[in-house]
């Protein structure tokens, strides 16, 4: 993991200080709520319809066990005893005191965390692949370059106020589990002919309410060139992205209005003008970040391992655990470990702190002392001896935690909607909640298969429902929720824009169209056809006819 | 100018220390139970309402002071949009946290 130098400490730390003092002079009435406010957004600090919130970076989504004893610390002592991850990767705290803030980001200083940059019109919190360094599939860790990356726009004065947010997500395996395609930029790590680690780049992805799946812009880009092709295409961006109209602000809007073709000639023709400026950072410092991230020293042992086989046969729980929530590592004889956060009936992404103190400890002993954040709001044990699966899943199972459910169903991804959340139309929960419950069934959810609902209180789509499998939305309705059901999104390599059915329902209503859709699909797949390959071979009017009638 | 409005209303402030939702007393006092607000029925008394609304906002004692209708037909005032409706009962999915603990229940 990425260690803190002086520098990066005592930037931080400064950090804290003068939001200490930017919080007193607060309470003193030194500053005006309208002085303030930008000055705590800064610090990732919000005011939500029953308190403040607290927005906590997880860079990359990486975390070590002390960090995590610290998140679950601050949840304990500062907060009501829990925390939500979300789909960026971060932590959100739901009841910090302003007064108690400075004390909160002081103790995340001293395990190397912050909230800097979780707000406002700058680049934010670089996201990836939450199996980075341990999947089988990747070509190369993304994370030492998600590191450059966030070296490089921490701070950067002339991106510190971008028209809108910006949002870059990296991925070093061909499969793409960080969504990608769905940000502002998404690099895709990759080997051309020769063998040589590079990027494709695509721009102009985002969600929010116009739905839009990134470009590609350039085939290969070789590593050493990453930041200087990065501060061209952020510079043309702020230079000709809106500034009038909040809605028409992000790249997309500006790529959509250009075209890729010329965005793309205007970014290389800046580029050309500075890639030989000192951005690029040299080899050995490169080489000094690499080594943060090297393999973990894994002694490669055997995949089969008798006592995993024996309990398997003998639990199916566990047998569905191991198939779903376990997946192929590098190392032969390892393997990574989702830990659901998405109890059936339970609050998606909500983790208390003991359920955080226990990860840290299944860390230590289990997985070198490393977790994950994944974009889908499930914590990761990257490194974890297949030998130990059955000792891991029965504490982890004893602690509410065992929920054998990743990739199914019931692996819902909601944001926290009108339970919190000032700009939410509706309630997300306790849709995620009724579902979970309809379909509380292991045997059922393995037989639908791989299916992925997304669910957002409104159209900002920080649950991410134009890309899920189905997705839900919550819109007013006079004053009632209301909730729009959407088919045929996807947030992976094969990114596509998830479509409205028809007329929204109520909170019940749109749980039994869900149950209807599935249905449809049970009733017409073909062999082992997943549900978004089977929508998109009958397109929407069986579905359609199957949830609203024929009339 | 007074702003217009079509029925009755309340004020709701978020207190500036831990952004708890408030509610404005007849006796120009912050409440944590919405049945307590005082009600305009009217322009003028609106106009009243916000007046010592904001002098508490100026004072520091709270933030973010909207007047939002209010919902005078059953038992207890409350807020009649379901977002103001949320903010005086706590999230619906911690029946552990909220109003619907007790009037105190975030200390
Ligand atoms: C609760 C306080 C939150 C506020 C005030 C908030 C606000 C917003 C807004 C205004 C947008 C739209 C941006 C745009 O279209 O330009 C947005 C997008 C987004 N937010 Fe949030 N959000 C909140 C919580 C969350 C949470 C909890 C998550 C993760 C679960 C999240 C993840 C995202 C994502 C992934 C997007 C989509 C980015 C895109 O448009 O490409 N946000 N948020
Ligand atoms: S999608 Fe809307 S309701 Fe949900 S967290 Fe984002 S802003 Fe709030």
């Amino acid at each position: 993991m990425y260690a803190y130098d002086t520098y990066d400490h005592a930037m931080v730390n400064a950090r804290v200080a003068e939001f200490r003092d930017q919080v007193d002079r607060r309470m003193k009435g030194e500053l005006t709520e309208e002085e303030f406010r930008p000055l705590r957004l800064m610090n990732g600090l919000y005011l939500q319809l029953h308190a403040y919130m607290l927005r906590v970076a997880i860079p990359y989504g990486t975390l070590s066990a002390d960090q995590m004893r610290k998140l679950a610390h601050v949840a304990r002592r500062y907060d009501k005893g829990y925390g939500h991850f979300t789909t960026r990767q971060n932590i959100q705290y739901n009841w910090p005191k302003l007064s108690e803030t400075p004390d909160i980001l002081q103790e995340l200083a001293d395990v190397e965390m912050h909230a800097i940059q979780t707000s406002g019109n700058c680049i934010r919190n670089v996201t990836t692949d939450q199996f980075a360094g341990a999947a089988a599939d990747e070509v190369a860790d993304p994370r030492p370059y998600a590191e450059l990356i966030r070296q490089w726009s921490t701070f950067h004065p002339e991106f510190s106020f971008l028209p809108r947010k910006f949002k870059i997500a990296i991925t070093g395996a061909a499969q793409d589990r960080a969504a990608v395609k769905w940000h502002d930029i998404g690099l895709v790590l990759k080997k051309n002919e020769t063998g040589e680690i590079g990027f494709e780049v695509l721009a102009g992805g985002g969600m929010g309410r116009t739905p839009v799946i990134a470009k590609s812009m350039r085939d290969f880009l070789p590593v050493p060139d990453m930041l200087s092709y990065l501060e061209a295409m952020l510079r043309v961006y702020n230079e000709q992205g809106r500034r009038d109209n909040k809605y028409k602000a992000r790249i997309k809007i500006l790529i959509d209005a250009m075209g890729i073709e010329e965005y793309t000639r205007q970014v290389n023709a800046e580029w050309e003008k500075i890639r030989h400026v000192p951005i690029d950072v040299p080899e050995k410092e490169v080489a000094r970040i690499k080594a943060f991230f090297a393999p973990p020293p894994l002694a490669v042992s055997a995949d089969d391992v008798a006592e995993v086989t024996e309990l398997a046969n003998a639990n199916f729980i566990f047998k569905a655990w191991l198939n779903n929530n376990a997946g192929a590592h590098k190392v032969p004889g390892h393997a990574h470990v989702t830990i659901s956060l998405k109890p059936h009936g339970g609050i998606p992404g909500d983790a208390s702190d003991a359920q955080m103190d226990l990860v840290a400890d299944l860390a230590d002993a289990y997985s070198q002392g490393e977790i994950r954040v994944s974009h889908e709001q499930n914590l990761i044990l990257p490194h974890v001896a297949k030998k130990d699966l059955p000792a891991l899943w029965a504490k982890l199972d004893e602690a509410g935690l065992g929920t054998a459910n990743a990739g199914l169903l019931t692996d819902i991804i909601a944001c926290p909607g009108l339970d919190y959340c000032a700009l939410a139309n509706t309630r997300s929960i306790p849709i995620a909640q009724s579902i979970t419950e309809r379909f509380d069934d292991l045997k059922r959810l393995m037989d639908i298969g791989p299916l992925k609902i997304k669910i957002s209180g409104c159209i900002n789509s920080c649950g991410h429902h134009h890309a899920g499998h189905i997705g839900i939305l919550g819109v007013d309705r006079r004053g009632d929720e209301n909730y729009q059901l959407l088919l045929g999104g996807s947030g992976a390599e094969d990114a596509s824009k998830a479509a409205i059915l028809g007329p929204g329902f109520n909170e019940v209503g749109i749980v039994d169209a869900v149950e209807k859709v599935v249905a449809v699909y049970l009733g017409e797949r073909e062999d082992e056809e997943s549900f978004l390959n089977a929508y998109r071979r009958l397109g929407p009017d069986v579905f359609k006819e199957a949830v609203y009638g024929t009339d | 100018m007074a702003k217009k409005i079509t029925g009755p209303q309340l004020i709701l402030a978020n207190r500036l220390d831990d952004g708890r939702a408030v509610f404005l007393t007849a006796s120009g006092t912050w409440s944590n139970t919405a049945a307590d607000s005082a009600v305009a029925e009217n322009e003028a008394e609106l106009d009243t309402l916000m007046t010592v609304a904001q002098a508490a906002d100026l004072a520091n004692l709270v933030v973010s002071v909207t007047p939002v209708a209010a919902d005078t037909s059953g038992d207890a005032i409350a807020p009649a949009h379901i977002k103001f409706a949320m903010q005086a009962r706590g999230p619906s999915v911690r029946a552990d946290l909220g109003y619907q603990v007790s009037p105190n229940w975030e200390q």
